[in-house]
């Protein structure tokens, strides 16, 4: 297929944690609000006058600091963003909001504290840990509202003066919701026997989304949008199975390609930084406060594995399976991040059920933070993908 | 010797076994060696119970 | 064999390739005849369990009933080396925790579909987690309130070091990573492998400890609810506990799980029991803080596995509903003040003070009584020791069954362990170093738990820390319940290695340094 205009700039974007447009928007006075959970409201951090950065560590390297105070068993995610604080590599963000969501997360921020890595010079920096709700019921909603009001809006306005109100948060919902849009509708093209985007390229543009400013990248989002209505697909597909991804976080663009490589067309993404759910739009109505609505939907739409009420965890698995009619998908993979544990759980059990129960050809692998050169994870999403060819010539014949 | 007397004694003298059979046992340990000994039978019989083994 | 502390070479106990040792201990006849009265008691209480035909057939349906083979051995153990006062602590408590997990396990047959089947009763059952403060059943004193993984994986691996190894192999044989906390992950092994009682009207699962436990219900809940018909309620207990603004939602989940007991249930939540059961709460709160504060003079009196066990049973499990434990809690009280007068000392040599942080080696529980022994060190206090100090609300007015909600929510959220794994760095790191310096203590054993990633995470802010103040800091890692990884005698080489090396000492008694436990029970 022809090359997206912009694939090659979001791509550069996608290499340094300081990318150029998180350095531009800074220039211009924007604050930056670093966060590591997909359970963080995105529009509270993107009021006037900030813009929010989801912490990743690009070409990470060795993480043997950040393992001397972790250790080997927190996961790798947590680790390379330690490391790549003590390398002062998040020194672009003015203040960092974290939920308890995951002990590993939980305690990667606080390392972050303790050793004053991040906030030097600036002291109206702050580091604010928020309980968030494990339960999506009404009770969760208070809470998730006044952790909201307490550890992001509330600071936000006492630190950097910034507009908190009813109506600053709607426009923050509307300019979020225009990003969701534009990537929900390239997302689109995915979907079809001859797709229009690989899982790769649309990795790229939807990761971007979450590590700078969106107000820089809407323009491009549109045009490329426009490139897709009139982009011819390859005549004949390289990919002999699709496949929906669902798991921990992904942040490294290289995974994805690595599963395209070996012959899997990721159709659709249900991991944290995927867009299914993180990029659904916000939906306001006049008769409630915007936050309340904006934490109702966050809760109900979650499918963080830590929410533990049994219509959620079923909901999760409903969830996948709904994706993967939607999409097309001829299987399932479910990844963890190593050392990962609410994603431990959520792998036995979805890939279990939406194999026996839901009939999913499912791949179940845990992985390392950095993927790119990994021989063992080709050899299986390989091996994976001739299971799922098999299954189909056999499904046809005993149809024939 | 009076019967009650005759009675008292062979109490005594059953308790007095009763005690010297169970402080033995106590002391060297004969009660947990008995059992130790049973376990690797239990075992192999659990693992032959019929199971609906699944998440 | 002699009367004196200190003068058995506890290590010639052991065999080789051995389950059990080759003999008790002669302590003096006075305190050889308690202990042997004891174990005749524990005969007691195990026969009469096992002479009810259901209890029989239970034993012969549950792999993990064969552990309870092990009951005298758990309390040898615990009393290695004890006399006088310390031996009669410790009994007190053992004999106590023994006769009330034979309750529950009686209980749990009573109403299991498999084996009792006594409906009836069944329908006044609520589960509740072994991970799980039991405040929210403070006042229902007519319901039982019965935990299925507190005899089939907790209480069993204190018996037996082996306990859990065949329910971490079949979680993981149906997938779940071999890093994540074996503690869950066992639980859920034993509900994957059909080994579960199956009973109750509702249940109740909470999410402390952890995310593991957390997740972990979900796998059990799945069959509980959606297969065996159990309705399930999760109470949400927030992790940043020391905060103000969680304490309302916290509050209301208390309030939705005692709605629920009472809707599957049909029993209404009884005041008067509530608050019958918090004075004992605030008896117990204030034993041990006595109990402390002895610990932090030079002559400490309930500490090691005394307090450690007890503590987590009468504070988590108990939770004031057991009058017993009052009872208890005083007779304690009196032995320790009675061996403070006198000041005794519970081994032949003090040499250090040592705060025991971190979470527990479960299989090797009496490891606090091995380090007093061989190495002189006094395990004063422990992580799990240092819970909620606070008093509850004990008097029945309307503002206090208002507080109610709060102070079980309190509780809950301050569940044994997960107070100080979670809820910010303060509670774990921070004040560590105030009880060292409280305590006098001159050494940090800090047990680390290596598939615990809340408190992994800590590892080298707890480093820096110690070396900035000069403390001993002796890292002991171990794996919760799956001796294979790191076994007995890894743990305790992880101490004589530092004793040896750093402290320059020779121990005690040389026979403890390596034991051939392996096999052990």
């Amino acid at each position: 297929m022809k090359d997206l205009k912009h694939l090659i700039f979001f791509e550069d974007l996608l290499l340094e944690a300081n990318n150029k447009l998180i350095q531009q928007a800074r220039q211009e006075g924007k604050i930056c609000v670093a966060y590591t959970c997909e359970n963080t409201p995105e529009p509270l951090l993107n009021l006037e006058g900030t813009f929010s950065a989801r912490l990743r560590a690009p070409r990470t390297g060795s993480i043997d600091v950040a393992t001397y105070y972790l250790t080997s068993f927190l996961c790798e995610y947590s680790r390379a963003l330690l490391e790549r604080a003590i390398e002062g590599g998040f020194n672009f963000a003015d203040c960092i909001v974290t939920p308890d969501g995951c002990s590993m997360m939980n305690r990667c921020v606080e390392n972050m504290e303790l050793l004053h890595t991040m906030g030097k010079d600036n002291d109206r920096f702050f580091f604010e840990y928020m309980e968030i709700p494990m339960k999506s019921d009404d009770n969760g909603l208070n809470l998730y509202k006044l952790q909201c009001e307490n550890h992001i809006l509330k600071p936000l306005k006492e630190h950097y003066g910034i507009d908190v109100s009813d109506a600053a948060i709607r426009k923050a919902v509307a300019e979020h919701n225009r990003v969701c849009e534009l990537i929900r509708a390239i997302g689109e093209f995915r979907k079809g026997p001859q797709p229009r985007i690989t899982g790769y390229e649309f990795c790229v543009f939807n990761l971007a989304t979450y590590v700078a400013p969106h107000y820089l990248l809407v323009d491009m989002l549109e045009e490329t949008l426009e490139e897709l209505k009139t982009r011819e697909p390859d005549e004949k597909s390289p990919f002999r199975a699709r496949v929906v991804v669902v798991g921990s976080e992904v942040d490294d663009t290289d995974f994805i390609k690595l599963i395209e490589e070996s012959g899997a067309y990721v159709c659709a993404d249900r991991y944290c930084y995927g867009s299914l759910p993180g990029r659904d739009p916000i939906v306001l109505t006049d008769d409630e406060d915007a936050l309340t609505q904006i934490c109702r939907q966050y809760m109900q739409r979650g499918q963080c594995p830590r929410y533990m009420n049994t219509e959620k965890m079923l909901g999760r698995r409903q969830y996948v399976a709904d994706l993967a009619k939607e999409y097309g998908a001829d299987g399932i993979i479910y990844q963890q991040m190593k050392f990962c544990d609410p994603w431990a759980y959520e792998k036995m059990l979805g890939s279990h059920i939406l194999r026996e129960d839901y009939g999913y050809p499912v791949l179940a692998v845990d992985r390392p933070y950095a993927i790119a050169g990994s021989g063992q994870m080709r050899t299986r999403v390989q091996a994976f993908v001739e299971s799922i060819e098999i299954k189909k010539i056999q499904g046809g014949a005993s149809n024939g | 010797m009076s019967k009650p007397l005759k009675i008292v004694l062979k109490i005594l003298g059953i308790l007095f076994l009763l005690f010297t059979g169970t402080f033995i046992i106590y002391f060297f340990n004969l009660d947990m060696k008995l059992t130790s000994m049973i376990e690797p039978f239990l075992l192999k019989h659990y693992d032959n119970i019929p199971r609906n083994r699944h998440l | 064999m002699a009367k004196e502390i200190g003068a058995d070479r506890l290590g010639d106990f052991y065999v080789a390739g051995s389950k059990v040792r080759n003999r008790r201990e002669w302590r003096g006849v006075q305190d050889t005849l308690y202990d042997y009265s004891r174990w005749l008691k524990i005969m007691m209480t195990l026969g009469k369990f096992m002479m009810k035909p259901r209890n029989v057939k239970a034993f012969f349906r549950y792999r993990w009933m064969a552990n309870y083979l092990a009951v005298p051995m758990m309390v040898d153990r615990h009393t290695q080396g004890l006399r006088g006062e310390y031996l009669r602590m410790c009994h007190t408590e053992q004999d106590l925790i023994i006769d009330d997990v034979a309750k529950l396990l009686d209980n749990l047959f009573r109403g299991d579909r498999r084996i009792g089947n006594d409906t009836e009763f069944s329908k006044k059952v609520v589960l509740v987690d072994e991970n799980e403060m039991t405040a929210v059943m403070m006042g229902f004193p007519m319901l039982k309130c019965l935990s299925r993984e507190t005899p089939s994986t907790y209480v069993s691996v204190l018996l037996n070091q082996h306990a859990a190894e065949h329910y971490i192999d079949v979680a993981q044989e149906f997938g779940l990573a071999g890093d994540v906390c074996p503690m869950p992950e066992a639980e859920a092994g034993v509900s994957i492998d059909d080994d579960a009682p199956v009973l109750g009207a509702c249940a109740i699962q909470c999410n402390t400890t952890c995310d593991g436990s957390l997740l972990g219900n979900g796998v059990i809940s799945k069959r509980l609810e959606l297969e065996d018909g159990v309705p399930v309620f999760q109470l949400a207990a927030p992790l940043r506990h020391r905060e103000d603004d969680v304490q309302e939602y916290a509050a209301q989940e208390i309030r939705n799980a005692i709605a629920f007991v009472e809707k599957h249930t049909g029993v209404k939540w009884d005041w008067k029991e509530y608050f019958e059961c918090a004075k004992r709460v605030n008896y117990a709160t204030k034993c041990r803080q006595e109990w402390l504060d002895m610990n932090r003079t030079d002559y400490p009196q309930v500490f090691g596995s005394n307090l450690a066990l007890y503590t987590e049973t009468n504070y988590m499990a108990i939770c004031g509903r057991v009058a017993d434990f009052e009872k208890a809690d005083r007779k304690l009280s009196k032995l320790a003040q009675q061996a403070y007068k006198k000041k005794m000392r519970a081994a032949k040599e003090y040499r250090h003070r040592a705060i025991v942080w971190g979470v527990q080696s479960h299989f090797y529980m009496d490891f606090l009584v091995w380090l007093l022994n061989c190495w002189g060190i006094v395990p004063l206090t422990d992580m799990l020791s240092m819970v909620s100090t606070k008093m509850i609300a004990e008097e029945d007015t309307p503002e206090n069954r208002e507080q109610a909600y709060y102070d079980m929510a309190w509780l809950t959220e301050n569940m044994i362990m997960r107070n100080r794994t979670h809820g910010g760095y303060r509670v774990l790191l921070d004040e560590l170093w105030q009880f060292t310096e409280e305590f006098n203590a001159d050494m940090v054993i800090l047990w680390e738990h290596i598939c615990c990633k809340a408190l992994d995470g800590m590892h080298g802010l707890f480093e820096d820390r110690a070396r900035d103040l000069g403390i001993n800091l002796v890292w002991v890692q171990h794996d919760l319940f799956d001796p294979r990884i790191i076994n007995r005698q890894g743990v305790r080489d992880q101490i004589n290695n530092y004793m040896r090396t750093v402290m320059r000492e020779e121990p005690i008694d040389p026979s403890l340094e390596i034991l051939p436990d392996e096999e052990s029970w």
